[in-house]
């Protein structure tokens, strides 16, 4: 948008200065301040995730680019530069692009004096060709804060005439979280360039990108949660009806629960993922990729809870169904209001180990381009060559996996240890009870 | 024990089992059953394990399916496929060995559920049933607690008072006490000789003796699935008929 603009303007000015070259030459006389036009000054864009966003407190560079009339003799411009903004010196490029087409580079011979925040240039020569005079400051850093950074410029003439460039655009610089503003400053610290000079904790644990990553990553866990908060209860009432499909009386309806099972258990998640994100677009069927993710995690997901259901069903004790159905109730009766409120009492534990599989497994989504915790952990590692982002998300990961594995083992405990809760001396005190009853 | 009220029932059985067969796979358990049970009786089934009285039972209300053979309940044929089961059940109540609480339920709400669902009683109509009962069985005051935390002869009488609830014309006890502690036998003994002078007709599968010779309007004792002999308590006790009977009471110790 911005870069679009700022050619509109380009073309504009350029078209401007054709039409002055026309009709303006001799007729119109222009003033001595149109001698030197601004054509733009931009930042260099130096962020990874968008191609278009200048950065505070990251290296960058700014070209500064504007036209010269024939004949003017520029002898000596002087850039100012944002206040806040440091820049080198050493490396300046200073280039006279000449022709029709502004093709034809002339390196211009110059002295470069720096004060403050002015950068002098003066020219061994002093211009006379009509062109545009386009100069790059290198090892330029914005202020971390960012915002619109103005570039203002001075020109003397051969004629000793000092004159300023108008209407330059600002660069407009995106300021720096906190925690780049945090790793950079880590990154500047003895104790962290010390640690990072070990090649194996700089791989795995950079401190600068372990905080850089951290808020990166957290997108990808609210994502790979939200993933699993929409998959996982849907996957409860799909594995409950694979399961009563399976306890069916009906071959058929028997059949086609044990099939799917069957494929979905016997085949690897990826391979699902694969056939589901690659092989509906190529039928026709457009899914976005996050609810298509959910489905197939689900779809997955059911049939192991079909399992989990159908061994927890099985587990319950003949007796409460021939209690139930000598009291005169339904199989379905039986089994909503006798049988599966005691089985899901039993799978509980079972059924958060499979949250806790199905949590994991939303990594293999990272694969065809869900922006979960890996994939986010990915692009860091793609820019940056270090490890630590995945180690930032392994550590997301546990945080949900831990305390829930603490949960699963306590429940185990408390189903296996039954349902005596509470007023623990009953026993004892029924017993003589009973007697005295007798 | 006199029933008179049953006896105008124009010596109608309540449940008339005929010629009944059962076998599971090659073995045969039931071989050939003939027995009429008369409303308001005490019928004691007595013999020794594998004998077939338990599978005799469960053919009553088709937990188990008979293989050949009639058992025609209050004058239904009830083997007829075309029989509505749920239905015939909700007239025949059944206490098992094991008791078979629903774990995951209070007293109330244990003999509560079936009134709601299958004879459709209110929620309030069903918990004044269920207290009525529950106080019947001598637990007025363990409502509220969960099998998990009755012993095994309160949970057998919670048992009792679940199927009481749905107000049976025969009550059917698949020994039920054979699971329980010695001291807690006599509770649910009791409970059953109790619903016994109330007039309930009983099929009583067992291994009290005692009960048998008190309460039994009839004793009925099988082996090798048949019926060996039958008669009053005095008959069968006394003076069995068959050798084998005598031997099992004997073995058993028919004294008290």
């Amino acid at each position: 948008m911005r870069t679009t603009r700022r050619r509109i303007t380009a073309a504009f000015i350029a078209f401007a200065l054709c039409l002055s070259g026309i009709f303006g030459a001799s007729a119109l006389a222009p003033s001595q301040a149109s001698a030197m036009d601004i054509v733009r000054c931009t930042g260099r864009p130096n962020s990874d995730d968008d191609k278009t966003t200048i950065m505070g407190a990251t290296q960058s560079r700014i070209t500064f680019e504007a036209s010269v009339a024939k004949d003017e003799g520029v002898s000596e411009l002087t850039l100012h530069i944002p206040d806040g903004t440091t820049f080198g010196t050493d490396d300046l490029q200073v280039t006279l692009l000449t022709g029709d087409d502004l093709m034809t580079r002339t390196e211009v011979a110059y002295d470069v004096a720096a004060d403050g925040q002015d950068l002098a240039i003066t020219f061994d020569e002093p211009i006379m060709q009509e062109g545009h005079l386009n100069v790059i400051v290198y090892d330029v850093f914005f202020p971390q804060a960012g915002g619109d950074m103005q570039v203002e410029a001075t020109y003397k003439l051969a004629s000793g005439a000092e004159e300023t460039v108008e209407d330059i655009p600002a660069i407009s610089v995106t300021g720096i979280s906190a925690t780049e503003a945090l790793s950079q400053w880590l990154s500047e610290q003895s104790w962290v360039q010390a640690w990072n000079s070990n090649r194996f904790l700089r791989l795995f644990f950079d401190p600068t990108i372990l905080v850089t990553s951290f808020p990166v990553v957290l997108n990808g866990f609210f994502m790979s949660i939200a993933v699993v908060a929409v998959a996982f209860p849907l996957a409860i009432p799909l594995g409950l009806a694979l399961a009563l499909m399976r306890l069916s009386k009906r071959a058929v309806i028997r059949g086609i629960a044990t099939t799917y099972v069957n494929l979905v258990r016997g085949t690897p998640l990826f391979l699902q993922i694969y056939i589901a994100f690659f092989g509906l677009p190529l039928a026709g069927i457009d899914i976005p990729n996050f609810p298509l993710g959910v489905v197939v995690m689900c779809m997955n997901s059911g049939a192991y809870m079909c399992e989990i259901y159908r061994a927890g069903i099985l587990s319950i004790n003949k007796g409460q169904n021939e209690a139930a159905r000598s009291l005169g109730m339904t199989r379905a009766q039986t089994m909503i209001y006798v049988i599966l409120p005691q089985m899901f009492r039993i799978v509980i534990p079972n059924l958060t180990s499979e949250f806790i599989v199905l949590y994991k497994d939303t990594s293999l989504l990272a694969a065809v381009g869900v922006m979960e915790l890996v994939m986010y952990a990915r692009t860091i590692v793609a820019s940056t060559g270090s490890i630590t982002p995945y180690i930032v998300a392994a550590v997301f990961y546990l945080i949900i996996t831990l305390p829930l594995s603490k949960v699963t083992r306590h429940l185990e405990e408390r189903v296996r240890g039954g349902r005596k809760r509470k007023r623990a001396g009953s026993r004892s005190d029924d017993a003589a009870k009973e007697v005295a009853h007798a | 024990m006199p029933n008179n009220v049953a006896a105008s029932a124009a010596e109608e059985p309540i449940i008339r089992i005929v010629d009944l067969h059962k076998s599971f796979g090659e073995t045969d358990v039931l071989k050939g059953i003939s027995l009429d049970i008369k409303r308001g009786e005490v019928v004691v089934v007595l013999g020794p394990s594998g004998s077939g009285k338990s599978t005799m039972l469960r053919c009553l209300n088709r937990l188990e399916e008979p293989t050949a053979g009639q058992i025609i309940f209050e004058g239904e044929d009830i083997t007829q496929p075309k029989t509505n089961i749920n239905k015939v059940r909700e007239r025949m109540g059944m206490v098992f060995q094991q008791f078979n609480l629903f774990p995951h339920l209070d007293a109330l709400h244990n003999v509560m559920l079936a009134q709601q669902k299958v004879l459709g009683r209110s929620k309030d109509e069903a918990a004044k049933v269920a207290r009525v009962q529950l106080e019947r069985v001598g637990l007025g005051d363990r409502t509220d607690y969960f099998p998990g935390e009755l012993s095994g002869g309160q949970q057998q009488r919670v048992a009792i008072a679940r199927a009481l609830a749905m107000d049976p014309h025969v009550m059917l006890f698949d020994e039920a006490t054979s699971a329980l502690d010695p001291e807690l036998v006599r509770g649910v003994l009791d409970v059953m000789r109790e619903l016994a002078q109330g007039g309930m007709t009983m099929v009583v599968v067992t291994h009290e003796m005692g009960f048998a010779r008190d309460v039994a309007d009839r004793v009925v004792f099988m082996e090798g699935g048949v019926v060996v002999e039958q008669g009053t308590p005095e008959q069968v006790f006394e003076h069995p008929k068959s050798e084998r009977t005598r031997a099992f009471i004997g073995e058993v110790g028919g004294k008290e």
